[in-house]
């Protein structure tokens, strides 16, 4: 699907073939975004309980609206860079690193809560591995998860596209199948409402399932790199996106519907007290959180006897591909902010023999170990349980991994609406043949732009969730915050050192950069669109300037 | 993979499972009326019901555009 970085010097980079489908290109979002309900589910329920399918809900409106900003941005910039690129492109060098080092703040959490989540998926088979059982056994195999995917990264190999397509395809059955049971003979409408209103939990973890919710609707990236990669992605993508954000939105309501209203096939185990539990309550404790769409499907009349079998070892395989994204995507990442000079040079240093941006996949895994090491470590020693309890209002590991997850999600987003407006004002040449709805038309500068309302009610929505990350997680409001201040510093320093502008932009000719975007997606008629967009500019502006 | 993805068949099937999600989502939305009535509580699964119909809409035009594209 890619190539390595680099087959002829270190600073060279070939551009990527467009041999992608338009389902390939769905299946390299659902790879990616699809996994992250089979984490994200276990965790909403065990935070917001009764209104957890809320908590999905008004994430997932939030989502829609980031993956139309998306869609927008993708197709009319088809490169890699993803949401870094469009803030960097929108907001100038300083935002565009804020966000693309908020991003990869995301990226290393993605390595390891999708590599420690997939241990947990097989562990609903392989029993050695359950985390609350054989903490040191799974902290162990997750180490060496994230070990070998990087070491395989360094090589250049990487999942094909047809396997991304073939686990996503059957993916999109199962889940659809675990639902069509689900729903006709187990759903009760009258279950769901009953749990919504005994169940419902207070104001402050309605907040904390919110901003954990969100998860589940993380990794749009993807978009962005297969516009990169996608043959005619203005028109490609829009038709790819918006039938991807309907999926992941779906899947997300549905399973968080039917863990409140479903009666399961068999009875449940009764909880540690000797109680009869609720399903919703089995499913969001600390020993099935982090495989909740496992457990449920197996509870899953009729299907569920066959779904307990296959479920685990289909959502380890998501998990792990997710896992690796995280590994690849950083490292990309890195290399082109390294590229932009928003980063230091060392991270463009690639493999003499594999071509691969090695320093940047190493570094990146690297602080994804330390955060694994932090999460797993008041159960690797339980004498510092107390103290993480103290500290961190007792947030088991894969929580911990959540609210970060959260919390550069929620920042870098909130960027990216941004840059939506900032480029609609600024930008208004380049074409966009998939625009949000629901626009305000005026003039600025000039020219004809028209405004997004939908992008600032996104932008409210989003900054709303990072609001919620940061009062309900002590550790998100420490680390997070920590994270993006210590990379400012890093960013400021690294600038004066090198005689670049510290708070302003270099200059940038972005109309030529936009005529070789076009040129190299094959999109030539909006090439010439754009051309004669830009000409046209130029003559009012020079009439404007010969008439004052 | 991509042999399988441009064939009528594919098509057909996606033509199929729109069908399907429409069903769905009518079902969903019509059993929640019935059973709980139009309560604040029952929000999220009718919007459920309105995403499925949703997508299997965006299924039907992506069907029609592949039946019109050569």
């Amino acid at each position: 699907m890619a190539a390595s970085v680099g087959p002829k010097t270190a600073t060279q980079s070939p551009s990527l073939r467009r041999s992608v489908t338009p389902w390939g290109s769905f299946s390299w979002g659902y790879s990616d975004v699809g996994a992250d309900i089979f984490v994200g589910l276990g965790l909403v329920l065990g935070a917001a309980a009764g209104a957890s399918n809320v908590a999905f809900l008004f994430a997932g409106l939030v989502y829609v609206c980031i993956g139309l900003a998306y869609t927008e941005l993708a197709a009319a910039y088809p490169v890699a860079g993803g949401g870094q690129y469009f803030v960097f492109r929108g907001l100038g060098d300083i935002f565009g690193f804020i966000a693309g080092w908020a991003v990869l703040l995301d990226f290393t959490i993605d390595i390891v809560l999708f590599a420690w989540s997939c241990i947990d998926y097989l562990s609903k088979l392989v029993p050695i591995l359950s985390f609350t059982v054989h903490p040191w056994v799974h902290f162990l195999v997750v180490f060496g998860v994230i070990g070998g995917l990087a070491l395989l990264n360094v090589i250049g190999v990487r999942e094909s596209s047809a396997f991304n397509e073939l686990v996503s395809g059957l993916d999109v059955v199962s889940e659809t199948a675990i639902l069509f049971f689900g729903f006709l003979f187990a759903f009760s409408p009258e279950l769901l409402v009953h749990t919504m209103q005994t169940a419902w939990p207070t104001p402050f973890a309605l907040m904390n399932g919110v901003s954990l919710a969100i998860i589940s609707f993380v990794g749009l990236e993807s978009i962005a790199q297969a516009a990169q990669e996608t043959q005619r992605p203005a028109s490609v993508i829009p038709r790819t996106s918006v039938s991807l954000i309907l999926t992941i939105l779906i899947f997300a309501l549905s399973y968080s519907n039917l863990a409140l209203g479903m009666h399961p096939w068999h009875p449940l185990p009764l909880d540690k007290d000797g109680h009869v539990q609720a399903l919703w309550h089995y499913l969001g404790n600390e020993e099935n959180n982090g495989a909740a769409v496992a457990v449920l499907s197996s509870y899953v009349p009729y299907w569920g006897a066959l779904a307990a079998t296959y479920v685990p070892i289909l959502g380890a395989i998501l998990l792990l591909i997710s896992s690796n994204s995280g590994v690849f995507g950083s490292s990309r990442i890195a290399y082109a902010m390294s590229g932009t000079q928003l980063l230091p040079s060392v991270f463009r240093q690639v493999h003499p023999r594999f071509r691969t941006p090695v320093v940047s996949i190493v570094s990146f895994c690297g602080v994804a170990l330390v955060e694994l090491i932090f999460a797993a470590l008041p159960s690797l020693w339980p004498g510092l349980k107390s103290t993480y309890s103290e500290l961190f209002r007792g947030e088991d590991g894969i929580t911990f991994l959540g609210d970060l997850y959260a919390f550069g999600a929620a920042a870098s987003y909130s960027f990216v609406f941004l840059a939506v407006i900032a480029l609609r004002l600024n930008d208004s040449a380049s074409p966009r043949k998939f625009k949000m709805p629901f626009n305000i038309p005026f003039t600025y500068k000039g020219n004809r732009v028209e405004f997004p309302v939908v992008a600032v009610i996104g932008f409210f929505g989003i900054v709303s969730i990072l609001t919620f990350t940061m009062i309900t997680h002590l550790i998100g409001r420490i680390a997070g915050p920590s994270w993006i201040i210590l990379g400012i510093i890093g960013y400021l320093v690294y600038r004066k050192s090198r005689g670049l502008p510290v708070f302003r932009s270099q200059p940038h000719d972005w109309r030529k950069a936009q005529v070789n975007i076009l040129q190299d997606a094959g999109e030539l008629e909006l090439m010439d669109e754009y051309l004669a967009n830009i000409k046209a500019m130029d003559e009012r502006k020079a009439a404007r300037a010969s008439a004052g | 993979m991509r042999r399988l993805v441009r064939s009528e068949s594919y098509a057909r099937a996606r033509l199929v499972t729109a069908t399907l999600f429409a069903v769905f989502g009518a079902v969903i939305i019509v059993r929640t009326l019935l059973k709980v009535g139009p309560v604040a509580a029952a929000v999220p699964a009718y919007i459920l019901g309105l995403a499925l119909l949703a997508l299997a809409v965006v299924r039907f035009r992506d069907y029609r555009a592949s039946r019109r594209a050569p």
